[in-house]
């Protein structure tokens, strides 16, 4: 233990308990909380459009679901090109209670948090069953095999009458404390809840990788042979990657659903799951602030892109749709140059920029 | 009966039509280890290259199709040499990602000429009527389509078996530092493979879109269905892709023949070529002809 509490200027770390402290240093906390203070005020003292408020909350769920994606991908180094598929069983099983119990149930309603919770299940259970082929398969054959599942969760959406052939299955509007979310509120509303349960999974994630159990998904992606000679059971940590990863994606999913008031098959489709990935390699893969960048990232972009679209439209034959194009030639020129320039992604710029502050006026 | 003969008929024009689009797959995997998610693109670049230079520059198509192999053969092999190239030895998931993000770019290109939205179709230059036999009816396109893709498939293979490049990127999927010793540039028989991927996207663009109509979405949809193809057939194999290509396209008409319609099933012929592709990772990953190289955990 350094003596210093605000300034770490090494590690002195003399225990395993002292090692696994939160926060390293009390500036570091410090400066967490007014961050947190921050997030959690600003809708207070601001009011924004619903529009933008849409957006924000949007990229907070892609937060959680991206979270889930670096678990299995990035920590677990098992790649799976079906995220946007457990995201979407989490929105159907909020969508299936709608459809069996009526979109205002009291359940939906009233115990929303209990259904998130319970979609998060959901999610973490078709995780496992998905991750079952992990136990034999690697690297591009498992990819191929999540892809497969993402296409079977595509057609049975889609040719099921239960899930309304995949066209909106409406969501009734929730109560909190105050009584019924109104529309005014509705967005700032679910900007709350979403960032609480960022806030949650974020120290989730954080604390489990301080555990023997998110020490083991790391241990198994380096060397899933020295993993097991080392007394962990890789197979039991494969599966368990993927259900965790299925946990964040059916939260994630039970968010939208409840956000968008509905739940439409066009959100959980294969190039959602790109996206996912995408937005995982940009921000960071196997880092936790990764998940942050990323989604912040391609979600700026792919604004920024529509808008530009939208002022060059003005300019050419309106038989030129730009805003299709531009998308995903920006879409795929970010992933390429990253992964071309900054494999490691923003959270190597992060990193960067945090031990220059730390070390200045020192270069190292 | 004869609907039993129609469906195998239209099911081995649909698996030789998957044989050729998952041949460029499976050349670039075998030599490189790339599993290259951007060819349904390359097969719709290929397919728009040849409209294009049939309809508005006005080529005969015979021409025209040979163009465009030519044109999307240095296209592939300029992709690998500016992107691919700088990857060799990164994680297998920079790799994946890389060819989606090359296959998004491409979509967007596509987008900006009007292919992207709207559909045509190839001038006909052969008999409307379609030959009927037996109460088997087969188009005069299918019929060529599905000779042409054999013609290529045995040129191919010839390739491989004979030819002096061909025996270098077989011997290249060997054993790489084996090749290296004895005077094959990798990096060559790389890009090489890569042109050769894109010289049979083109050809199997032009028989997809002479056979269905030029439709983006339907064209570049064949980069992703190819992939249970080659698992079933093994990565690495050619014949395996062909076999596998034919096996696929009867899987698939026959169960959108007898299934879809049945127990308020429907489109099943979309989602089998996945189920079937789930079962085979479970029981034999390395599918039909492929070299066993799965490891257990």
């Amino acid at each position: 233990m350094s003596a210093n509490k605000w300034l770490a200027t090494g590690n002195f770390f003399t225990t395993y308990k002292q090692e696994q402290r939160t926060f390293l240093t009390n500036l570091d906390q410090s400066f967490f909380t007014f961050f947190l203070v921050i997030l959690f005020g600003w809708p207070l003292l601001f009011e924004l459009s619903n529009k933008s408020m849409l957006v924000i909350d949007n990229i907070l769920i892609a937060i959680v679901a991206v979270m889930g994606l670096n678990l299995v991908t990035g920590f677990a180094g098992l790649i799976s090109i079906g995220h946007a598929a457990f995201v979407g069983i989490g929105a159907y099983t909020v969508a299936s209670f709608c459809r069996t119990i009526g979109d205002s149930h009291i359940i939906i309603t009233h115990f929303w948090p209990l259904l998130i919770i319970f979609s998060g299940f959901m999610g973490a259970a078709f995780g496992a069953v998905v991750g079952l082929p992990a136990l034999r398969l690697k690297h591009l054959y498992l990819a191929i095999a999540t892809l497969s599942f993402q296409m079977i969760f595509q057609w049975v959406i889609n040719f099921m009458s239960f899930f309304n052939q995949g066209q909106t299955i409406f969501v009734g509007r929730v109560f909190w404390f105050t009584g019924k979310v109104g529309r005014k509120d509705h967005y700032v509303f679910w900007y709350f809840v979403i960032l609480t349960v960022v806030v949650i999974l974020g120290f989730g994630i954080r604390n489990l990788l301080k555990t023997r159990y998110g020490r083991s998904l790391i241990a198994v992606r380096d060397n899933d042979r020295a993993a097991d000679a080392m007394g962990m059971n890789p197979g039991l940590t494969k599966v368990y990657a993927f259900a965790l990863s299925g946990f964040f994606a059916g939260v994630a999913g039970a968010l939208h659903a409840y956000l968008y008031r509905g739940v439409g098959f066009e959100s959980f489709t294969l190039h959602e799951s790109i996206g996912y990935l995408a937005m995982a390699i940009v921000g960071g893969l196997g880092t936790l602030n990764g998940c942050f960048w990323g989604p912040v990232a391609i979600k700026f972009l792919d604004l920024k892109v529509e808008s530009l679209a939208e002022l060059a439209g003005q300019y050419l034959p309106s038989s030129m749709n730009l805003a299709t194009a531009l998308k995903p030639f920006t879409f795929g020129l970010v992933i390429v140059l990253f992964l071309m320039y900054e494999p490691r992604g923003i959270a190597n710029w992060w990193r960067i920029a945090k031990s220059y502050t730390k070390m200045w006026p020192f270069r190292y | 009966m004869s609907y039993f003969f129609q469906i195998v008929v239209s099911g081995v024009v649909v698996g030789s039509i998957y044989a050729l689009a998952a041949l460029g797959l499976v050349l670039v995997y075998k030599s490189s280890r790339v599993a290259n998610f951007a060819h349904g693109q390359i097969i719709a670049a290929g397919a728009f290259i040849t409209y294009f230079l049939t309809v508005t520059v006005g080529m005969p198509i015979f021409f025209a199709f040979l163009a465009s192999m030519i044109i999307t053969f240095f296209l592939a092999m300029s992709v690998e040499r500016i992107f691919l190239r700088r990857l060799i030895g990164e994680p297998i998931i920079s790799v994946i990602m890389v060819t989606i993000g090359l296959g998004s770019i491409i979509d967007g290109l596509i987008y900006l000429t009007p292919f992207g939205t709207e559909n045509y179709s190839f001038p006909t230059f052969l008999p409307q009527a379609p030959l009927t036999l037996g109460g088997v009816s087969i188009s005069w396109t299918q019929l060529v389509g599905v000779i042409i893709t054999f013609l290529l498939i045995g040129g191919f293979s010839w390739f491989f078996k004979k030819s002096t490049v061909g025996i270098s990127m077989r011997a290249v999927s060997d054993d790489q530092f084996g090749a290296m010793s004895v005077g094959i540039s990798v990096p060559r028989v790389f890009g090489l493979a890569w042109a050769t991927a894109g010289l049979s996207a083109a050809a199997a663009g032009c028989i997809i879109g002479n056979i269905t109509g030029l439709n983006f979405d339907t064209l570049h949809s064949f980069g992703i269905i190819v992939f249970p193809v080659v698992i079933l057939g093994g990565l690495d194999s050619i014949l395996g892709a062909v076999v596998a290509g034919i096996i696929m396209g009867l899987i698939q008409q026959f169960a959108s023949g007898y299934l879809d319609g049945n127990w308020g099933l429907n489109g099943t012929g979309d989602v089998m070529p996945y189920i079937i592709l789930l079962i085979i990772l479970l029981f034999k990953p390395h599918g039909l002809f492929g070299v066993h190289e799965i490891e257990r955990v």
